[in-house]
């Protein structure tokens, strides 16, 4: 499957770009014995990221600015799709290096697409949105009769100069060296009344604390960690949302879901390319296994499933709006497309028998990832509710 | 609670099946079951003695036993040293369980009346549900002497199992392993056709006394650490019908250990490669008779096949508990996730699930012989399963589902291999037809 036959007229040279950056920077991290690639590669390879314009940056000077993934370009369904497939040919490689990209550019569009200027943006950003069990504000999104009644639990107070925020924030995915995290809140206002907002709070700052997650299954090349906020003072021109920080919310747990799908279905992809090629040389039974139909069943359900996923990424990207029914949209995305995915890596292994098992194949690494991307910003309970939610009219 | 409330309550506790049955008669209440009682004490009750013993002392061992050890073994295998964990299993009796009392551990009424991989199955699935790795390590040793008693040939028992039974039940512990995969074949050595065409490297040439090897195996779990190996090899100048299994001890001489693998789980047990260069085996080392290995291969997967089986059943197992532990203690919007509708969903359909592959298990090794189609099937149908549901917990607990400390992630990691060896589910379907092609022109389940 060539994941350019997806580009438009006029996006191939993104594609092209994109394929390079990943030959020259992404390919060589493996070949060693570590089973998620040589990590200490990654910086420079973010590096790398940022001086292509691959990695989108909130500076209105960096080459990625516009175009980058997630870039000021993705305010219209085409530069949204653009970014997702450049996504999938990044993660058709290695989905945690797509991860990193993905979350800079999520946390790059929240801060281009808001209202108020910042003075300096960060470089290196990561937006928190996840507290608790519950994934993306979950509970900032639902209106009347959702599974919670409580907002956001992260708080900010309006201060003599600026906004304190006590709270705590899990699973926050960021590039290693983060210069700053966007939290959203529940912002207490100086009339009384209560709004999600969102804050820059640089990861230097007094009272936060940011911290490793330990050991987990995949997704190793991006950073995760859980962030505890105590007291935590941020300047007042780090209050990014004036009155329409809901929208902000929605938009950045759409790009959320939408990213994650397409580094699911590029992981998938890449996969099923590897599994192609080792049946047509593996011999068993007399011939290379490509030709037994048990296999073929795999590759089949297996491409059928890729295909699928696609499909239906690129037709929600297409749909890309700042309103409700994108919302449900790209929640029913998340949904299928990583269940799908990761089904077509499951298959893909199974073409490799014992040998998928192994390190030295990174099949089993695709797993890992895929199983990750599937639990990781909803889980299925949760984004069955949330889209029988929505279908009923109940996210605002 | 307002009052409507506790109205309500009342009505519900009322309706409650065991408070509703309290209104039949004396009969019909003995009809009734509703004993507090885990699903695990229900179906251990179902087993005949020896098993119901095993499967009890197995969970205590378990629990004593493994689950200390599950973690490290899982995040450094080459770190963690097997020997303690297998001289204990060895001193309870869990490594001698190929054969029934007082020549092995087994007890005689389910050995007789059940298969011999029967009581090696409820154990199976206790080791698994706390660590893959070490239930490998653990089990790998049965598939390693099972071609000693399959082959059916007295003096190899005599020779070789006996003896060795009779030194792990007087705490010096001997480890077996089994070889059949080379290089160049995997499913080939699992299935008929593929055998028919197969490229095996491994040879046997006989010379005064005995014979001498050569050759690689590949894969072979616990090949490192075993201090014997049923070792298959074809005879010289023939193909996979000249078949042979060979005894090979450690410390023979042109026999070493190659490339040890790096594996997505069930770590604690080494997967090795075995060298054999010029490795001369003594004429009392063929077990069986000669040319009988591919028979007596094929046989040993169908003992083998439930045990595998019920490993998988024993990763699902370890997982749903996770989740469902997660689901007692995570709050949501101020309700526990259990007690979510959705939820109860899903863990039931879990539980099913766990139920249905239980009885498949069971189902397919209480005749005194595993059969073919049975064994692949219980088999294939675990390990879907287990893949299945270890998938489903880590989903339900999100996020937290994929981190280590959780331990799920590390039963779903040891649930994969099961799709894959003792043939892949592919070859291991194919197994379920080619036992029942006769009848596949007829009627099949009805008789
Ligand atoms: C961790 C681990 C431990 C193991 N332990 C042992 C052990 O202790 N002892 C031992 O001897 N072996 C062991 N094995 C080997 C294991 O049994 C084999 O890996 C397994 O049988 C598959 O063989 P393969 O890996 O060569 O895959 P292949 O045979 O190359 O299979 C690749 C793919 O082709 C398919 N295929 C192959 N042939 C056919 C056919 N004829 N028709 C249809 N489809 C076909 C398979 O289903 C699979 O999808 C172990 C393997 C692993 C991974």
């Amino acid at each position: 499957m060539d994941l350019s036959l997806y580009a438009r007229e006029g996006e191939r040279e993104f594609v092209e770009l994109t394929r390079a950056f990943v030959r020259k920077t992404v390919n060589p991290m493996f070949g060693g014995d570590a089973p998620d690639g040589d990590l200490d590669r990654v910086p420079s390879i973010l590096d790398a990221a940022f001086e292509v314009g691959i990695a989108a940056s909130p500076r209105s000077g960096m080459p990625g600015f516009e175009y980058g993934i997630w870039g000021t370009s993705s305010d219209n369904p085409g530069g949204v799709r653009l970014s997702a497939i450049l996504l999938s040919i990044v993660a058709e490689t290695c989905a945690g290096i797509a991860m990193n990209l993905h979350v800079q550019g999520l946390a790059s569009r929240v801060i281009t697409s808001s209202e108020n200027d910042l003075p300096e943006p960060p470089a290196r950003v990561a937006v928190a949105l996840q507290e608790g069990h519950t994934p993306p504000c979950y509970r900032a999104l639902l209106g009347q009769g959702g599974r919670s009644d409580e907002g956001i639990g992260t708080r900010a107070i309006p201060a003599e100069t600026g906004w304190v925020i006590s709270g705590s924030k899990s699973f926050i995915y960021g590039m290693e060296g983060t210069d700053a995290f966007l939290v959203f809140c529940s912002t207490a206002e100086h009339h009384g009344g209560e709004n999600p907002g969102c804050l820059l709070v640089p990861a230097g700052a007094q009272g936060l604390e940011v911290r490793d997650i330990g050991g987990r299954t995949g997704i190793r090349a991006c950073g995760l960690s859980h962030l505890a906020l105590k007291d935590v003072k941020v300047a007042p021109e780090h209050y990014l949302s004036s009155g329409e920080a809901f929208s902000q919310v929605g938009q950045a747990v759409c790009l959320h879901w939408l990213g994650i799908s397409a580094i699911a279905a590029g992981n998938a992809s890449g996969a099923l390319k590897a599994a192609r090629e080792y049946a047509a040389v593996r011999y068993q039974g007399g011939t290379t296994i490509e030709e037994h139909p048990a296999v073929r069943k795999l590759l089949a359900l297996s491409e059928a499933r890729v295909e699928a996923a696609f499909a239906l990424l690129l037709q929600t990207a297409g749909f890309a709006s700042g309103n409700a029914d994108f919302l449900r949209r790209c929640a029913i995305t998340k949904l299928m497309t990583t269940d799908w995915a990761f089904s077509a890596v499951t298959d893909a292994l199974q073409v490799f028998g014992g040998y998928g098992y192994m390190e030295d194949y990174g099949m089993e690494k695709r797993l890992r990832d895929a199983i990750v991307l599937k639990t990781t910003a909803g889980s299925r309970n949760y984004m069955e509710t949330f889209i029988s939610d929505a279908g009923r009219g109940e996210i605002r | 609670m307002k009052p409507e409330a506790l109205d309500f309550q009342a009505g519900v506790d009322a309706l409650r099946p065991e408070n509703a049955s309290k209104h039949l008669d004396f009969f019909g209440k003995l009809l009734v079951d509703n004993r507090e009682m885990t699903i695990w004490e229900h179906d251990t009750r179902l087993l005949p003695a020896g098993a119901r013993i095993w499967r009890r002392r197995a969970r205590d061992f378990a629990r004593r036993y493994i689950r200390p050890d599950a973690a490290r073994a899982d995040s450094l295998p080459r770190e963690y040293d097997p020997r303690p964990i297998v001289s204990q299993a060895a001193r309870k009796g869990f490594q001698n369980l190929l054969l029934a009392l007082p020549l092995g551990t087994a007890f005689p009424g389910s050995y007789f009346f059940k298969s011999a991989s029967f009581q090696v199955a409820v154990v199976a699935e206790e080791f698994a549900a706390e660590s893959g790795g070490i239930a490998l390590l653990l089990m790998a040793h049965h598939l390693g002497c099972a071609p000693l008693l399959l082959s059916g040939h007295v003096p190899t028992i005599l020779r070789h199992l006996l003896p060795l039974y009779a030194r792990t039940l007087r705490g010096r512990p001997e480890i077996m392993a089994f070889a059949i995969t080379e290089p160049g074949a995997g499913s080939d050595v699992e299935e008929t056709e593929g055998g028919a065409r197969a490229r095996l490297v491994t040879t046997a040439r006989q010379v005064d006394g005995g014979f001498v090897i050569n050759g690689r195996k590949c894969f072979i779990s616990d090949g490192a650490i075993a201090d014997k190996v049923t070792l298959f090899a074809k005879l010289q100048g023939e193909g996979l019908e000249s078949w042979t299994c060979f005894l090979i001890e450690k410390g023979m001489e042109g026999y070493s250990i190659g490339r040890q693998e790096h594996k997505l789980g069930q770590r604690a047990s080494d997967a090795s490669e075995l060298i054999l260069d010029d490795v001369r085996v003594p004429q009392r080392n063929v077990v069986g008779s000669l040319r009988s290995g591919w028979a007596n291969n094929r046989n040993v997967l169908n003992y083998s096949r439930p045990v595998v089986g019920a490993m998988a059943l024993g990763h699902a197992r370890g997982a749903f508990e996770r989740a469902l532990e997660f689901c007692r203690n995570t709050l949501l919007g101020g309700k526990r996730l259990i007690d979510y509708q959705d939820i109860q969903i899903e863990l039931a359909d879990m539980m099913i699930k766990l139920w249905s592959a239980r009885a498949l298990i069971w189902h397919s090794c209480s005749q005194f012989r595993c059969y073919q189609s049975a064994s692949a099937a219980a088999k294939v149908a675990a390990s879907d399963i287990s893949f299945e549901v270890c998938t489903k917990a880590m989903e339900i607990m999100g996020d937290n589902g994929y981190l280590e400390s959780r331990g799920a992630e590390s039963l779903w990691r040891d649930s994969r291999l099961t799709q894959i060896y003792e043939g892949t589910n592919q070859i291991n379907r194919l197994a379920v037809i080619e036992h029942q092609w006769a009848e596949m022109s007829g009627s099949l389940f009805s008789g």
